[in-house]
């Protein structure tokens, strides 16, 4: 009896290390027809393992060859095994892409489509409660950004301050870091934060499959429109799959099976566009730059 | 003086044993609940360390990369309890920087990030000073406060330096319940052993009392005199209680025997009375004899001589007078006397006998004899006499008016005579030593009749038998084999 807390919370604190701890990559032999690794990052809520599941052998079908995905908590640690060939594709934030390094070994391959646009924006989140109404009233208080990589939870609400001649280091008397879009809501549904830039996708993916996780949480601040994180290929993987890969992600919205898929994504579907959309989240980085200049 | 409590062993020896038992398992167990209530705190306020410390592991590194949501969501899973699954309650808990600013919180909305923790007095700042000011891991109890805790407090290291510290406040509650749950299973256990303990009381008492109980009713009877029916206590085991009980035992039979030998010695000093009175009798009646004898044999030597006849026959008269007068005195001694029986001795006589002797007093006699042909004259003298002392005593065991029965008949080979009558009837003491001789409830009894009756009846190998109801009257059957009525000489002095 007296032992049983403590083991539990020994699994407990284990699994929170893992989970926060960056693991290092698997070795894996590298091999002919070795399966597709697909990197999952924090634009999506990766926590629902079943429907990856299902996606998984969906997208194994299309494409005829064994599929991975591979998590990793935050976006460099995905674009490193893109660099280093461990990953073939990534669903990843629109700002990695959009640096230098990205747009030289990546590939845009789909960008999916959300409310009818291939595009999102970014929230500014307090608690539902929370006396804030604004951005500007946040002043002072703890701020929750997702990810260093990511647009919508680190660029755009640093931006914003930059417009406001402000940076998240003097505005603000604490921030840190979730990692995950998810969290940055739990984190500010909590309390832990007085506020959170979230992706608005995944915003609304939980107000509509976790209502009682993001109703504590109220929508101050909404950015402007930005390209949707898109999926991309390593530059390197060959015609054949990059191919199928669009091919099979495109056909999603076509058959019932990924009109499924989609639906559980809150997503409309894939398509292929112009990398212009993302000219927004270079302009910003300009902006920054011309802030700290 | 107090009066002696009147409570008996068999419920006293098990309500005894019952309390020892009971207030034994009570002091044991109370013992044990206070024993396990300080063993269920010193668990609680190590588990209070041990999980402050492995928070403390665990938060290192995000103290130095300034992930505080890592920091909260170390803390908020320790803080997550199984719905029902467990009773270890985490109050609050917290990670503070070293100079005591909050780099995660429970309680996050009250306790903000990068500010001093918001303690609740003047006494819980004072401990957060201390803390800081000596870094090492310590355990707090502060079991007055409303929701009270017992905190587990620990630095967080990195290389040689302390970069925060870990507090962990775990509920108390759990103790008065685990506390309150052993008692219950030590009051189970003490009810088990009072139950038990009462059963084997019961048991050994019941084995201890029932020849005691036993012992008490014959010591009872020996205190009553009764001898005869004594209740034989039986011991189960070779303990005191076996050894009284068989002492008793043999004091019992002593007792018994020692009274059926003064029963015989008092039957044995009758007997020798009677013999004076008959070697009294003989010693009378053979002193004239030997004059007798010798004035005979004169006269037979001379029988023609007048002289010899004139002086010898006075004498002969003389001597047998005198006997005469002896066996009269006798008796009259026995109340034998009276009347004069026809050799041939017929039952009749004995009917006419009774009739004259109750003249005119208001008493019926019912005669009712069925002997056939075997003559009622056939019974002997001294059968008669029996009888006729039977009919005797019955007619004057009637007070004033009433009735005397007489049956004789032949019933399973044998003769039988029933006298009864109406009369006051003989009481309890007085049957039992009815036979003996010169017993007597009358003035004028010798004593001598119903104990001629008896000697008859015994000798002739029959059997006499008494029925009686003191006010209702008596009834006395004598039964004889058929040919006894002729048969053997009476030692007595009836016929």
């Amino acid at each position: 009896m007296s032992g049983r807390l403590s083991r539990r919370e020994a699994i407990a604190l284990l699994a929170a290390t893992a989970a926060m701890g960056g693991a290092p990559a698997l070795a894996v032999p590298r091999r002919v027809d070795r399966e597709v690794r697909f990197g999952l990052t924090a634009v999506v809520v990766r926590e629902n393992i079943r429907f990856f599941d299902r996606w998984r052998a969906y997208l194994e079908s299309r494409i005829g060859r064994g599929l991975r995905f591979v998590q990793r908590r935050s976006y460099r640690e995905i674009m490193e095994l893109l660099e280093t060939g461990d990953l073939d594709f990534a669903w990843i934030c629109g700002y990695p892409y959009v640096q230098a390094r990205g747009r030289d070994i990546l590939e845009l391959v789909a960008v999916p489509v959300f409310e009818g646009a291939p595009l999102y924006r970014s929230y500014i989140i307090v608690a539902d409660d929370s006396g804030h109404g604004s951005l500007a009233e946040l002043r002072g208080g703890v701020f929750a950004f997702s990810d260093p990589d990511s647009n919508s939870g680190y660029l755009v609400p640093r931006a914003m301050l930059a417009r406001m001649g402000e940076n998240p280091e003097d505005f603000f008397r604490v921030t840190f870091f979730t990692y995950n879009h998810a969290e940055t809501v739990q984190a500010v549904a909590a309390r832990v934060a007085d506020g959170g830039a979230v992706d608005s996708y995944v915003w609304e993916y939980l107000a509509r499959k976790n209502p009682g996780l993001a109703g504590r949480t109220r929508v101050i601040g909404r950015s402007g429109l930005y390209g949707f994180p898109p999926v991309v290929a390593r530059r390197s993987v060959g015609g054949g799959l990059f191919r199928a890969m669009r091919g099979a992600l495109l056909a999603m919205k076509n058959d019932p099976e990924g009109q499924v898929l989609l639906n559980d994504l809150a997503l409309d579907g894939f398509g292929v566009h112009d990398p212009a959309i993302f000219d927004g989240i270079r302009d910003l980085t300009g902006v920054l730059a011309r802030a700290k200049g | 003086m107090r009066p002696p409590r009147a409570l008996s062993l068999s419920v006293k020896l098990p309500l005894t044993l019952t309390a020892v038992v009971a207030g034994v398992a009570f002091a044991i167990g109370l013992a044990v609940v206070v024993q396990e209530r300080e063993r269920i705190r010193h668990d609680l306020q190590d588990r209070a360390l041990l999980v402050a410390k492995s928070i403390a592991a665990n938060v290192s590194e995000s103290i130095l990369r300034n992930d505080y949501w890592s920091a909260y969501k170390a803390l908020a899973l320790v803080a997550e309890r199984d719905p029902g699954a467990e009773r270890t309650r985490v109050v609050t808990g917290a990670v503070l920087d070293p100079q005591g600013r909050v780099l995660a919180h429970l309680d996050p909305g009250e306790n903000p990030l990068g500010q001093a923790l918001a303690t609740e007095g003047p006494f819980e700042r004072r401990r957060v000073g201390e803390l800081l000011a000596r870094p090492q891991a310590s355990v707090f109890w502060d079991e007055a406060a409303a929701d009270a805790y017992v905190e587990g407090a620990v630095p967080v290291r990195s290389a040689d330096s302390v970069i925060g510290y870990v507090l962990l406040r775990l509920s108390t509650e759990e103790i008065a319940a685990r506390t309150r749950a052993a008692a219950m299973t030590v009051l189970g256990i003490a009810l088990v052993l009072g139950v038990v303990g009462s059963a084997l009381g019961a048991w050994i008492s019941r084995r201890m009392v029932q020849p005691l109980r036993a012992l008490a009713g014959g010591m009872e009877s020996v205190g009553r005199g009764e001898f005869s029916r004594l209740p034989s206590a039986t011991a189960r085991d070779r303990d005191e209680i076996g050894v009284l009980v068989d002492s008793f035992n043999r004091m019992a039979a002593e007792l018994a025997e020692k009274r059926v030998l003064e029963q015989e010695l008092r039957t044995n000093e009758r007997l020798a009375a009677l013999g004076r009175v008959a070697a009294g009798v003989a010693h009378e009646v053979n002193n004239p004899l030997a004059g007798l004898l010798a004035s005979l044999d004169n006269m037979r030597r001379q029988p023609d001589d007048p002289a010899v006849q004139a002086r010898y026959l006075p004498v002969l008269e003389r001597g047998l007078n005198r006997i005469r007068a002896v066996v009269q005195a006798l008796l009259a001694e026995l109340g034998a006397d009276a009347p004069a029986l026809s050799d041939s001795g017929c039952l009749n006589d004995l009917r006419e006998l009774m009739i004259a002797e109750i003249g005119d007093r208001p008493i019926d006699l019912l005669w009712d004899v069925k002997l056939a042909d075997v003559g009622t004259c056939a019974i002997c003298r001294r059968v008669q006499h029996a009888v006729l002392n039977l009919l005797r005593n019955a007619v004057q065991a009637i007070p004033e008016a009433g009735t005397v029965r007489f049956r004789a008949a032949h019933e399973d080979g044998r003769l039988v005579f029933e006298i009864e009558d109406d009369g006051v009837g003989i009481a309890e003491p007085d049957l039992e030593r009815l036979f003996d001789p010169f017993y007597t409830t009358r003035p004028a009894g010798t004593g001598l009749g119903l104990w001629i009756t008896y000697r008859v009846v015994v000798g002739m190998k029959g059997e006499i038998e008494v029925k009686s109801e003191p006010g209702r009257g008596s009834r006395f059957s004598i039964r004889l084999p058929m040919a006894a009525p002729v048969a053997g000489p009476l030692m007595g002095a009836a016929e």
